[in-house]
């Protein structure tokens, strides 16, 4: 049915990154989310370790594994994250990476967005931080910039709210 | 008929009153025979509470939804009022109506009723009237979708509305080429003259070949042979001596030729069971295009009328099961945006060619059913296997580990084994086989399925962003899974395994202008 190897369109074609990185204080906000996460996980595994009578020994082992990769991952995960984590929003379309062991890239016309949100937990109040979820017509479709400063979410939004607002047809 | 929309608001059909409370008495008789039973063998004290509240319960239940749901149409609007402390009001715009299908259960039937829902478009929720005498049904549908269809194209326009309505109709119909963003024009709700309907596909009972190669039903047979077994075990054939020995015999004697029977006799059961499912679901069934809709009826029992706008239709699927690519046959649904369930059977399980022909009429494009797609090479052929062997591994150190457990002999285990790598070795072949990608002038399309061979092709205007995923394996070896995002069908269409600059080149040549900010180099090699 099918060919093999045809000439595949545009051999080299490239993403380019997003222009922006985002916010510096996020490295220190995943570090502490990631820290919060691990720690109970580790607790709880630790607790469950010591009371149940007669565990065996390799369990401990795999108390151990588990807290050195909570330490692996609190200290590495931040920092890989914040390189690879960048968005861009231009007057067509959004355009955002994400991940850290794996990578995401996501682009939306501007023209099929139909909603703007931000949002601030309380942990990322305190390190003055803000994510901005575009969402399209699909539920495949929504793009988050996470972590990105306060101030900036709030003019991003305030722009995309003002471009969006001006397209008229249903968006799908 | 519908009378003239006035301010009077409309009760459904007064043969609800038998509808309901038959249906909740079906839906009720399990439990409150059970309940019956329990209380009959420990106390009569409760009786005369019990009886009355069973038999009444069912029929207050049922009546009420009829007492209190109301409908109406306005001159733009159609409005549903239903539920007693709740008041529950649904409206709908009727130049918004994207679709009305209509239902009949058999008892629907026996009673000459109908459900009606009428779909929207932007949320997924759908007003459903239940039920409507089969005659107002069919006439709101004619007056909700010839609205519809006098808002919008203008052929369907010249081809019904009456001389003044019509020319007021197509003026308007060109002044909004969008159609559907404007406010309802000024015709009257009327019944809808028919226009011609062409006819794309009926059903063709050599179609029913296919019927036990569709394995849809398995389930409902599993469900039949589950419930079967519980009563088997009550059966006085079941206790231990003469299962011993029953056993005992078998083992001696007969024990291929039971072996043989089940088998036959199994295939039988299926035969029937999947040839009489096919009858009673595709009975009748008619494909037409009409008034820029896809309507599809069918049922021999149960029977469903349902309406896709071809507005809305954004792409097709065809699905080839794998039992079912052997005798050529293949599935066709179509997906489109704003209904309940995007993605809409539109054929039953019939001829390849058929369903080609059908998906390049809703296409309005033969060709990207049919073409040849470009192949994602050595590394996605690896990735497929190792995908499956990987799977297969999985299940045999879960195996592996219930041996040791209950020390069993190794030679089963290590022909287990061996089988389900063979299998899955062969099922990662075809997974790979299936995959690739192919860009036609207006259209995505996207092969994909371990077992199934299925092909989905999407409209290029249909897709309102991309997702470029790369797992850390993918990475190592520079693929990457594209996701092309829509408001049609699952929502999504998915390229797998596919070369990172090729995915990009693709994503970029499907949505011009959309990516061109950020593929800084031409796309050349």
């Amino acid at each position: 049915m099918s060919v093999e190897g045809e000439a595949p369109i545009g051999a080299g074609a490239v993403l380019r990154a997003p222009e922006h990185r985002v916010s510096p204080r996020a490295i220190p906000f995943w570090r502490v989310s990631a820290l919060i996460g691990d720690v109970v996980l580790v607790v709880v595994a630790l607790v469950a370790w010591l009371v149940v009578p007669g565990a065996p020994g390799w369990v401990g082992l795999v108390v151990l594994a588990l807290a050195a990769g909570s330490v692996a991952h609190v200290v590495l995960m931040p920092r890989i994250r914040y390189r690879v984590h960048r968005w861009e929003v231009t007057d067509t379309a959004v355009h955002t990476r994400s991940g850290w062991i794996g990578r995401e890239s996501r682009v939306a016309p501007i023209s099929r967005v139909q909603t703007v949100d931000s949002r601030q937990g309380a942990l990322m109040r305190l390190f003055g931080l803000a994510s901005i979820t575009v969402t399209t017509a699909s539920a495949a479709g929504p793009i988050t910039v996470d972590c990105v400063d306060a101030e900036t979410a709030r003019e991003v939004v305030a722009r995309l709210t003002a471009i969006t607002a001006a397209t008229e047809d249903d968006a799908t | 008929m519908i009378p003239a929309p006035d301010d009077g608001w409309m009760r459904l059909s007064p043969r609800k009153l038998l509808l309901d409370p038959v249906k909740a008495v079906g839906q009720a008789i399990v439990p409150v025979v059970v309940a019956l039973v329990g209380i009959s063998q420990s106390d009569m004290r409760f009786w005369p509470i019990i009886v009355p509240v069973a038999i009444l319960g069912p029929v207050v239940l049922g009546a009420l939804p009829w007492l209190t749901t109301h409908y109406r149409l306005t001159e733009s609007q159609i409005q549903v009022r239903s539920g007693i402390l709740n008041k529950n009001t649904s409206t709908a715009p009727l130049d918004r109506v994207r679709s009305v299908d209509l239902e009949a259960s058999l008892l629907h039937r026996v009673l000459g009723v109908q459900k009606v829902q009428v779909g929207t478009g932007v949320d997924d929720d759908r007003i459903t009237l239940d039920a409507l005498a089969a005659s107002d049904a069919q006439a709101l549908r004619t007056t909700l979708l010839g609205r519809r269809a006098a808002a919008a194209p203008p052929s369907a326009v010249r081809a019904g509305a009456g001389d003044g309505d019509g020319d007021e109709a197509a003026r308007q119909a060109t002044d909004h080429a969008e159609g559907y963003a404007a406010p309802a024009p000024g015709v009257p709700a009327q019944p809808f003259p028919p226009a011609p309907a062409a006819l794309l596909a009926a059903i063709d009972w050599s179609w029913l070949r296919f019927a036990p190669f569709s394995l849809g039903r398995l389930v409902l047979l599993a469900g039949a042979v589950g419930v079967f077994s519980q009563f088997a075990d009550d059966l006085p054939i079941w206790n231990e001596e003469t299962a011993t020995s029953a056993w005992a015999w078998i083992t001696q004697f007969a024990i291929v030729a039971v072996v043989v029977v089940l088998a036959v006799g199994g295939l039988g059961l299926w035969l029937v069971v999947s040839v009489v499912g096919y009858v009673l679901q595709w009975w009748g069934f008619r494909l037409v295009r009409e008034h820029g809709n896809l309507h599809l009826t069918s049922g021999l029992v149960t029977t469903r009328s349902i309406t896709v706008e071809e507005a809305k239709v954004r792409g097709v699927e065809m699905t080839e099961p794998v039992l079912m690519r052997l005798v050529g046959g293949a599935e066709l649904s179509t997906l489109a945006t704003g209904v309940e369930d995007g993605v809409t059977q539109v054929l039953p399980p019939c001829p390849r060619e058929v369903a080609v022909g059908v998906g390049g009429a809703v296409l309005e494009q033969p060709g990207p059913l049919t073409r040849t797609l470009v192949r994602h090479g050595p590394k996605a052929h690896r990735r497929a296997w190792f995908r499956q062997l990987r799977n297969a591994l999985d299940l045999v150190v879960v195996l592996a580990v219930a041996w040791w457990w209950f020390d069993l002999t190794w030679w089963w285990l290590a022909a287990i084994a061996v089988g389900l790598l063979a299998l899955a070795a062969a099922v990662g072949e075809a997974s790979y086989r299936h995959l690739g990608h192919a860009l036609g002038e207006q259209h995505l399309v996207a092969g994909s399925g371990t077992l199934a061979r299925v092909r989905t092709v999407l409209e290029t205007d249909g897709i309102i962003g991309w997702v470029v995923t790369q797992s850390w394996w993918q990475r190592r070896i520079g693929l990457a899974d594209l996701t092309a995002t829509t408001a049609a069908g699952a929502e999504k269409v998915v390229v797998c395994d596919v070369r990172l600059d090729v995915a990009v080149a693709l994503a970029d040549a499907a949505t011009p202008g959309l990516l061109t900010d950020f593929v800084p180099e031409p796309a050349t090699a």
